[in-house]
This record gives C-alpha cells, sequence and structure tokens, in this order.
C-alpha cells in the first residue's frame, strides 16, 4: 500500500501543514506573505509527484500563477505600508563598477543561453542582463525592450498558430517559437532587473 | 454523455481541453459574458458621503487613470471567469479559479484607501494560501485515475476521484472568495467603482455554482 508516491505524499502533506501552523501563529504581514511562498512548494511539489511529463506541463502554469499572485500581494504590501520611497542601492563593488568584468560574465551567459536556447536559455541570457544593468547605472531604454518582448510574443503566438494549421511546417514554426520565447523571457527578465532602480514615476 | 450539467450542445476541441457547452455551463457563461459586457459599457458611479441630518454632500474623486485600471482588472476577471464556466479540464477550472484570485486583488489594489488595501492583502494572502489545496487536488485527480479531462472522467462507471480530493477541490475554491473566507473580502467592497466591483463576488459565486458541478461529476 506504502508505494513511492503515497510516502511523497504524506511527506508533502505534512510539511504543508507544518507550513500553514507557521501562518496560523505569524502575526507580522511580511513575514506570513514569505510563508506563504513557502506553502506554494508543497503545492508545486504534488504536481511533481505525478513524475510524466503531464507534471512538467502542468508545473509552469502553476508557477506562473503562484508568482504572479505573490508580485501583486508584494505591491499592495508596498502601497500599503508607504514603502515607495525607499530606494535600492545598487553593487557599490569597486571590481564591478569600474572593470570589464561585468561586461565580460554577461557576455558569456549570453552567449550560453543562445546555445542552450527556449526558456532555460531565455533565463540564462537574461541573467546575464540583469547583472549587466545591476553592475552598470546606465539610462535604460524601456520602451525598446518592451517592444521586442512584445514582438517576440506575437512570433511566438504566429508559431503556434502554425503548429495548429500548418503542421507540415512545423520545423519552421518550432524554430521561431525557439527564438520567440529566448528573446521574450531574455527580454522579461531584464525588465526585471531594471526595476531594483526603483525609479521615480 | 449525460450528467448534472445536461447533454451537451457542443464541444470545442483544444488539443486534450475540452471545452463543452451544457445547458448549465452555457448559462453561467452567458451570465459571466453579459456581466463583462456591462463592465466594459457602464460608467463608473462616484461614491457620495452624504452628511447626516443635512442637505449637504461630498463626492469622492477618482482618477480616470485607476478607473481605467480597475475597468481593464474587472474585464480580466470576467475573461477567467468565463473560462471556468465551460473548461472540460480539472486543471484548467483550477487556473482559471486562481486568476480570479489575482483579478479580484487587482480590481481594489489601485484604490487609495488604506482600509480597502489591508482588506485585499489580508484576502489575496487566503486566496493564496488556497491555491495549495487547489493544485493538489487537481494534481491527485490526475495521479489517481489518469486524466484530467471531466469527459472521460464523468464517462467512468463509478466515480474514482476519492471524496478527499474532491473536498481539497471545494475547499480551494471556497478559498478564493466562498463563505467562510469571504469575511476577509467583505471589506474590500468599501473600494468605488460600482460595476468593477460587484465583479468579484460575482465571479466568485460563479465559480461557486461551477464547482459543485465539476465535484459532483467526476
Amino acid at each position: 500500500m506504502w508505494d513511492q508516491y503515497s510516502i511523497g505524499l504524506a511527506v508533502v502533506l505534512v510539511s504543508a501543514i507544518i507550513a500553514f501552523l507557521a501562518l496560523l501563529r505569524e502575526k507580522d504581514d511580511l513575514h506570513r506573505l514569505l510563508i506563504i511562498d513557502l506553502v506554494e512548494i508543497p503545492s508545486l511539489a504534488v504536481i511533481a509527484l505525478l513524475g510524466t511529463d503531464l507534471a512538467e506541463a502542468l508545473i509552469l502554469p502553476g508557477l506562473v500563477v503562484g508568482i504572479a499572485e505573490l508580485l501583486a500581494l508584494s505591491q499592495i504590501y508596498l502601497t500599503k505600508e508607504g514603502l515607495n520611497d525607499r530606494r535600492v542601492k545598487r553593487l557599490e563593488v569597486e571590481v564591478i563598477t569600474r572593470s570589464h568584468a561585468p561586461a565580460i560574465i554577461a557576455l558569456l551567459l549570453v552567449a550560453y543561453g543562445l546555445v542552450l536556447s527556449g526558456f532555460t536559455g531565455g533565463a540564462i541570457a537574461g541573467l546575464g542582463v540583469i547583472f549587466y544593468v545591476m553592475a552598470r547605472e546606465k539610462g535604460e531604454r524601456f520602451e525598446l525592450v518592451e517592444m521586442a518582448s512584445g514582438i517576440t510574443w506575437a512570433v511566438w503566438i504566429l508559431a503556434f498558430f502554425i503548429f495548429m494549421f500548418f503542421p507540415m511546417y512545423w520545423y519552421l514554426a518550432l524554430m521561431l517559437a525557439a527564438i520567440a520565447i529566448l528573446l521574450k523571457v531574455t527580454a522579461k527578465l531584464s525588465l526585471m532587473g531594471s526595476m531594483w532602480g526603483g525609479r521615480d514615476e | 454523455m449525460s450528467n448534472l450539467g445536461g447533454v451537451p450542445y457542443f464541444l470545442v476541441p483544444f488539443g486534450d481541453i475540452v471545452i463543452y457547452f451544457t445547458p448549465f455551463t452555457a448559462a453561467l457563461f452567458i451570465l459571466a459574458l453579459v456581466f463583462t459586457v456591462l463592465a466594459i459599457l457602464s460608467r463608473p458611479e462616484r461614491q457620495l458621503d452624504i452628511v447626516f441630518g443635512g442637505d449637504a454632500f461630498t463626492a469622492k474623486e477618482t482618477p480616470v487613470r485607476e478607473m481605467k485600471f480597475r475597468r481593464f482588472m474587472a474585464i480580466a476577471c470576467g475573461l477567467a471567469t468565463m473560462g471556468a464556466m465551460v473548461t472540460g479540464d480539472i486543471f484548467d477550472f483550477v487556473l482559471f479559479t486562481s486568476l480570479v484570485g489575482i483579478t479580484n486583488v487587482g480590481i481594489v489594489g489601485a484604490v487609495k484607501n488604506r482600509h480597502v488595501q489591508e482588506a485585499a492583502f489580508q484576502y489575496g494572502m487566503v486566496a493564496l494560501a488556497a491555491t495549495m489545496p487547489l493544485f493538489a487536488g487537481a494534481a491527485m485527480v490526475a495521479a489517481t485515475t489518469g486524466t484530467l479531462s471531466m469527459l472521460e472522467l464523468s464517462a467512468m462507471p463509478t466515480s474514482q476521484v476519492p471524496l478527499m480530493v474532491k473536498a481539497l477541490i471545494t475547499l480551494g475554491v471556497m478559498g478564493e472568495g466562498m463563505a467562510p473566507f469571504y469575511a476577509a473580502k467583505a471589506e474590500m467592497f468599501r473600494a468605488p467603482g460600482a460595476p468593477y466591483v460587484i465583479m468579484c463576488s460575482l465571479s466568485s459565486l460563479l465559480i461557486f455554482l461551477r464547482v459543485i458541478e465539476v465535484v459532483l461529476t467526476v
């Protein structure tokens, strides 16, 4: 009766119960927000326990919904507590602000991301761009990044339509989707990096 | 197929996710659609504070930018509700339900009122915690039966889904804004802007009606 799935499920549910108990005892709003993030992890773990391709396809939307809700709640927390005027300082390390090292590391990450391609590649290339933006305080051009993100999203959707209606051109659709998601995730992550500056509206 | 919602008028297959319109789901879908159209067309109310015992009153000014954002969120909430009404896939339903939770927070999140924001924050935490039983329930349906399609689940002679799993899904939907967790949400309705705020309660009502069908069918 106690096969691997049942044992895994029991462990995950017990950890979820522990997280919920912590949530009951904690009174500070910020700490409760952090514990809620902990509660999200068992819910992803239950999906992961399926251990099939389906689980992989289900985790991504689950994760995205969780992150979206967490971002929305932290934004409300900031306005609620009036914390909008606090500026986040950038990295004040001489090697990072003066030398060529950040550019070289960022270039390596972006190149490696291009080799990987797809979602993982986009995440790694985006990490490189974030690192560069965090290291060097330059005037960022948000419109350009947003436009690139929007166009690549459209290309991604186009690739899906090719898959659905013209399956014989699947290779073209695959390449379009791979390139588009790479650029899209890169653009998204680099935007996230730029938000660190706490721009004045 | 014949189930609680009646015989489907027609099916819309998107790969393995099948959207179906039975008399029940179609009625809920039309209700959500009508309210979304109302939210698009109608002009928002302006809240008035009337001084008791006199003729004096003060009108609360709400910036147009804030109203535009809230209308956008109300439309997004309507779309998510419509999706949850007609989808034939358990995980899809769960995703749409949590999306309704996010957009409900979004509808009142832009209001510059400390009470409303406090209530929205507390409700958002309940909704976020409720995604745990929701996703866990949906994943356990797939683990016990091997499918997420409501059409296949309802075709089985006896229900293969354990009662515990159904209870988890219902608990998750309750967390997204039904009693007893509704208490966290009630304070949010202090926010001005009638058609948009009503979308919050309407969406939870429709989701709850639908989850009854889902739980009894699978």
